[in-house]
């Protein structure tokens, strides 16, 4: 159905922050979109919430996916803040009032859990596996939680900034790059 | 009393019938098959495992992969404006909303405005791109029906708009086209009678389509009632586009969160049907060609004339005549050439309505000359999981024809 009621920007985030109370820990307005952060234990509360609350209604949902952010700000800027190195991240969009949601979710780094939103979202299946095997995320309670694109066999995480490319690693220049430093005082 | 793989694979290669059976239960006669990879009514490399009594589908398992090639991932290791290379393969028949949706997410964080012909051309090329996709999703429904014409008579009329597309962009797919900022370069001097030309051969040429298909007996045999799926179930599966409209679901993200020339509020009207099957995505379609053919006639006569791109030269490169009188265009030039423009730091999601329902790109920027992150939310990928409950009950013969109303591009959905 065509939006009824436009709610986004400050509006939308006083309506979620006064739906989920203490479920969630920090939430502002980012780029007219809301985002939250909630522990992993509140997840499948919050996301039950949002779909059913009246004035959000947050039904459809639209992706599921993960962040790794330990090469936040990469070494030249180490500044940069660098927010929680690894978070599963839900996105959910109400159709009657226009608002994005985005349900950041922080996750242990050594050990990733997180409850499975299936029960609330069943297209959320496929979200998880993916997640699942890209960022070795493990989602509780999933029906089927086996590899989606990989082979069964395959190791390590793609998606982790830990797993390099091996094609696109930068490779010392095989060369000495003074002349004195070569063999020969570079003449030889 | 189960037979073992061997005994039954050995039987069937002696009736000649090949070993697709992947296992057969003998006391009920429930067998799995195998339908795919290459299989050619799968549109792609989608495999299917079947489990079957009889003829009747029991249980339908998309089983992907085979296309991955960790695309976003290797979006990570490109500068912002060169990734568009590698999002607009993803979905392969409707590339220019792969581009527009990246884009949009990345002209966000950059907080960049688009000039309003560079606006008209996006929208105008996207249009043309749902004309093509949507001939492509006719033909094949008509082939995997046996009505080959159809696929013919698709294909003709793509032709033509993937010819405006190399005249406008240099190439027939993976166009590479958008940027951040509007488009790489202006129309050509005589788009305006090519684009013309295909408003006027599409409004022809779909009343032909329907002439020949949509009545015809045999395809509605085969299609209505088949493959249904009511809107609760869709929307909880996240399926969007035609296969979301046919069940009555009015939703349209031109409409509901207007983008590009779509803000200045273009007349069209979104088609839905009711019946939520294989037909109503079939008439959806057709009528979504119409609106889109009346779209890219606005488009057209609407164009308003400057500039086509953002012409900030932090982002975009300096006219070519200006390398040879400046030389900060020289300098702006070696930077964005050798490490590209960083963008803020931050984080957004953007949506377009692609052929096949919401693509959406989360971009992350941690401050860097490439994206961080960029997760693409293709509408393949999640309309495909809706193929299960659509499959369930229904004859070999009906998925054939479910599988081509879902109209999946294996590039989108294993990205």
């Amino acid at each position: 159905m065509p939006v009824t009621e436009r709610v986004v920007g400050q509006q939308a985030l006083d309506r979620v922050t006064a739906e989920l109370g203490s479920l969630v820990g920090d939430a502002r307005v980012n780029f007219d979109q809301i985002d939250v952060t909630c522990t992993p234990g509140n997840l499948v509360e919050v996301v039950a919430k949002l779909r059913e609350a009246a004035g959000i209604e947050a039904r459809f949902f639209t992706f599921l996916s993960a962040v790794d952010r330990t090469a936040f700000g990469g070494e030249e800027r180490p500044d940069t803040e660098r927010g929680t190195p690894l978070e599963v991240l839900v996105h959910l969009y109400s159709p009657d009032h226009a608002t994005h949601i985005n349900i950041h979710v922080p996750v242990d780094q050594a050990d990733p859990r997180c409850p499975s939103i299936t029960s609330v979202f069943g297209g959320a299946l496929w979200a998880e596996r993916e997640c699942a095997e890209m960022f070795g995320i493990d989602f509780t309670d999933h029906p089927n939680l086996t590899n989606l694109y990989l082979p069964e066999d395959f190791e390590g995480n793609p998606l982790r900034k830990a797993f390099k490319l091996p094609t696109r690693m930068v490779k010392p220049w095989p060369g000495a790059k003074d002349p004195e430093e070569a063999a020969g005082g570079g003449r030889g | 009393m189960t037979v073992s793989r061997e005994e039954l694979v050995g039987r069937l290669e002696a009736d000649g019938q090949g070993a697709f059976v992947e296992w057969f239960d003998e006391t009920d006669e429930r067998m799995v098959i195998n339908m795919g990879p290459v299989h050619p009514s799968t549109h792609g490399v989608l495999r299917l495992l079947l489990t079957l009594d009889g003829e009747t589908v029991l249980e339908c398992k998309p089983i992907i992969g085979y296309l991955h090639t960790g695309m976003e991932k290797e979006c990570e290791d490109q500068t912002w404006r060169a990734a568009i290379t590698i999002v607009t393969r993803m979905d392969y028949l409707a590339p220019f909303f792969n581009e527009q949706a990246y884009s949009l997410a990345v002209e966000k964080l950059l907080d960049i405005e688009v000039p309003p012909r560079g606006k008209y051309i996006r929208s105008l090329i996207t249009e043309m791109n749902r004309l093509s996709s949507h001939l492509v999703a006719f033909g094949t429904q008509g082939l995997d029906m046996g009505a080959m014409s159809a696929m013919f008579y698709g294909f003709r009329e793509r032709e033509v708009i993937l010819d405006f597309f190399e005249m406008v962009t240099g190439l027939r797919m993976n166009n590479n086209y958008f940027l951040p900022g509007g488009v790489w370069e202006d129309l050509p001097e005589d788009w305006e009678r090519a684009a013309r030309t295909i408003v006027e051969m599409m409004k022809r040429r779909v009343e032909e389509y329907e002439q020949l298909i949509t009545e015809n007996p045999i395809f509605l045999e085969r299609t209505k009632g088949i493959g249904a799926i009511t809107t609760e179930e869709a929307l909880a599966l996240g399926a969007t586009g035609p296969i979301l409209r046919a069940t009555g679901y009015d939703w349209d993200l031109r409409r509901d969160m207007p983008y590009d020339a779509f803000e200045d509020g273009l007349s069209f009207s979104v088609p839905v049907a009711a019946e939520g099957d294989v037909y109503a995505r079939y008439k959806v379609r057709i009528a979504e060609i119409r609106e889109s053919t009346k779209l890219v006639e606005q488009l057209i006569d609407r164009m308003p004339s400057g500039d086509h791109k953002n012409m900030d030269p932090k982002i975009t490169h300096p006219p070519r005549d200006e390398l040879n009188r400046s030389m900060e265009a020289v300098i702006h030039h070696f930077k964005l050439s050798t490490q590209g423009y960083t963008v803020p730091p931050g984080e957004t999601y953007a949506a377009v309505e692609s052929p096949r329902g919401e693509l959406g790109v989360y971009a992350i920027s941690d401050g860097g000359s490439s994206p961080y992150r960029c997760h693409v939310r293709d509408p393949s990928f999640v309309n495909l999981q809706s193929l299960g409950p659509m499959a369930r009950g229904g004859l070999v013969a009906d998925l054939i024809s479910t599988i081509a109303s879902v109209d999946p591009v294996m590039g989108g959905v294993d990205r």
